[in-house]
């Protein structure tokens, strides 16, 4: 069981976000309502040791009840940060109420396989105890009998090790968490090919008619969520659902790490509080002359700046929502005026499609068709060809897959070419309006697709 | 009752179709796409036998 200490969950003190602590001599404090974290740097981060921790977010809470917990993150109302935004208490129910004779699992999904995306590997590095305090949390709620932690980046992974030994030596008795690699490739975070990575098979999807909550590892029920997500359980279930909603107008009222990348003089990695306008956030990233944000990450969606009032609109679920946007995977891709963003897309949709698993045939097929005819969009080459061939694949390919992964691909390329659809109608005559050439800055550092490489 | 294909096991041979063709037709690339999910009774039969035919196994037939 995890240590007891009478704390009142309610309590409304403590740090006012996921970062705090974690400057270094490298970085000064985070702060403000756009707080800068970190850069993007690989450069080993100081970890967080035990003690830090325990004097800057305060001990495990103890006493929880199921019941009481459901309550509490229930009025937080925390939704997932992998990408769907499915809101957590929802999930816990599920697999606490699952009909089964196997005892719950509980997973922390940590592969980030969202290219441009740093934060959990950040989080991991910089204060594994946080998530292991999530992870600990939920699998004491639970009564689970193994929990978990997926992850790729070989430096968290050790960050995780040494943390853990570290509260097995400080006398800390609570489920042993078991670290599995997570191998390269975007679809190796997909829930069921977690699963099924962990059940000892390929990091690939699996097709199931049954949710994993009820039936994932092994047959188990399995709580499968973000680490960055069992992050913000630790914080909420020591300092309140109150304490949780810092600012913003609806839906999920905390912070969030956000990858900020792109045509920004300072990317990185930052925590954004609820309430801050996109404006503000160009601002503190030190945007030149952003004209478009791709927002949620690969599988996003655009929005154009150009179009009025849209930098002021604040940064938080419900006024995403409105425009039919989301923090998705937490990453936002802001382009300038030197990159198309036709051509960003079309270099992303040619990646996506070459990450696909290769195991469904309208995921196989559909999306090399899909990238192809983004290609003579993008690049001018067959601007007609391309919108009559995407609108002929895309209804062959759309919810035909094991997995999201080709609808994904899909909701960007529809919103590209929405968004985007002046710019469209320019290129079928040739011409374009990004200043220069056509790269993208949006790819991962070392991906080669010739729609992005060569005009 | 209702059809379901696995998605991820279908190697898109076109069996199904065959003998299925008032439920299942072929996309151009061959892979099925399930034209009438219900299933009526009379032809559950005929559904079972193609789900044990399809040399996949990637077809079901769920009781609902
Ligand atoms: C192709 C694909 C890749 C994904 N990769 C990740 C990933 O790297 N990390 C992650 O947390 N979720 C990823 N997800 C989402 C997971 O399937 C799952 O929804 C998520 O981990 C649940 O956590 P949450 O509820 O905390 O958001 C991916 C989904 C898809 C379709
Ligand atoms: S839809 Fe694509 S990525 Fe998903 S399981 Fe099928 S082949 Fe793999
Ligand atoms: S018979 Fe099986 S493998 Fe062949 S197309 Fe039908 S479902 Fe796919």
């Amino acid at each position: 069981m995890i240590e007891s200490v009478s704390v009142s969950i309610m309590a409304p003190t403590g740090p006012r976000r996921l970062s705090q602590g974690w400057e270094s001599a490298h970085r000064p404090a985070p702060s403000g309502r756009v707080a800068f974290v970190s850069d993007l740097s690989t450069r080993p981060r100081l970890v967080m040791p035990l003690a830090e921790h325990v004097a800057a977010y305060g001990r495990l809470p103890g006493g929880l009840t199921l019941g009481m917990t459901l309550d509490t993150l229930r009025a937080a109302n925390l939704t997932g940060r992998g990408g769907a935004g499915f809101p957590f208490w929802k999930k816990l129910q599920a697999v606490a109420t699952a009909e089964s004779r196997k005892s719950p699992v509980v997973i922390a999904n940590g592969s980030e396989s969202e290219p441009l995306s740093k934060k959990d590997t950040l989080l991991l590095k910089n204060n594994p105890h946080l998530v292991l305090d999530g992870i600990s949390l939920v699998a004491g709620l639970l009564g689970a009998k193994s929990a978990y932690l997926y992850v790729k980046d070989r430096e968290a992974h050790s960050a995780v090790n040494a943390a853990m030994r570290e509260r097995r030596e400080r006398g800390i008795t609570e489920l042993r968490v078991t670290i599995v690699e997570a191998p390269a490739g975007y679809v190796s975070g997909q829930e069921t090919a977690v699963v099924r990575r962990i059940a000892k098979g390929p990091a690939l999807p699996q097709f199931s008619m049954d949710r994993i909550a009820s039936s994932g590892l092994r047959g188990a029920p399995t709580l499968l969520s973000n680490v960055e997500t069992f992050a913000h359980v630790a914080m909420i279930l020591r300092f309140g659902s109150e304490w949780y909603r810092q600012g913003g107008q609806g839906g999920d009222r905390g912070t969030r790490l956000l990858t900020i990348i792109g045509a920004v003089g300072r990317p990185g990695v930052y925590e954004l509080s609820p309430g801050a306008s996109l404006a503000e956030v160009l601002r503190e990233t030190e945007a030149p002359d952003p004209r478009a944000v791709l927002f949620g990450g690969y599988f996003g969606r655009w929005l154009d700046l150009s179009a009025p009032h849209t930098a002021k609109f604040p940064m938080d679920d419900a006024a995403l929502a409105e425009h039919r946007l989301s923090f998705g995977a937490g990453v936002l891709g802001v382009v300038g005026r030197e990159t198309c963003p036709v051509v960003e897309a079309a270099a992303i949709t040619e990646y996506l499609a070459g990450q696909s698993a290769g195991q469904c045939g309208p995921c196989l097929h559909g999306l090399p068709e899909i990238s192809t005819a983004m290609a003579r969009i993008a690049l001018s080459s067959d601007v007609e060809r391309g919108m009559h061939d995407l609108r002929s694949v895309i209804p062959l390919v759309e919810h035909r897959g094991g997995c999201q992964h080709p609808d994904g691909v899909i909701q960007l390329v529809r919103s590209t070419v929405g968004a985007f659809a002046e710019e469209v109608k320019l290129h079928r005559s040739g011409r374009c309006t990004a200043q220069g050439s056509h790269t993208s800055m949006l790819l991962p550092p070392g991906a080669s697709v010739s729609a992005g490489g060569a005009a | 009752m209702r059809l379901v294909i696995d998605p991820t096991r279908c190697h898109g041979h076109g069996t199904c179709a065959e003998l299925l063709d008032e439920y299942i037709r072929l996309d151009k690339w061959h892979y099925p796409i399930i034209a009438k999910q219900k299933v009526s009774v009379s032809h559950a039969d005929l559904l079972r036998r193609a789900a044990q035919l399809c040399p996949e196994l990637a077809i079901s037939v769920v009781d609902d």
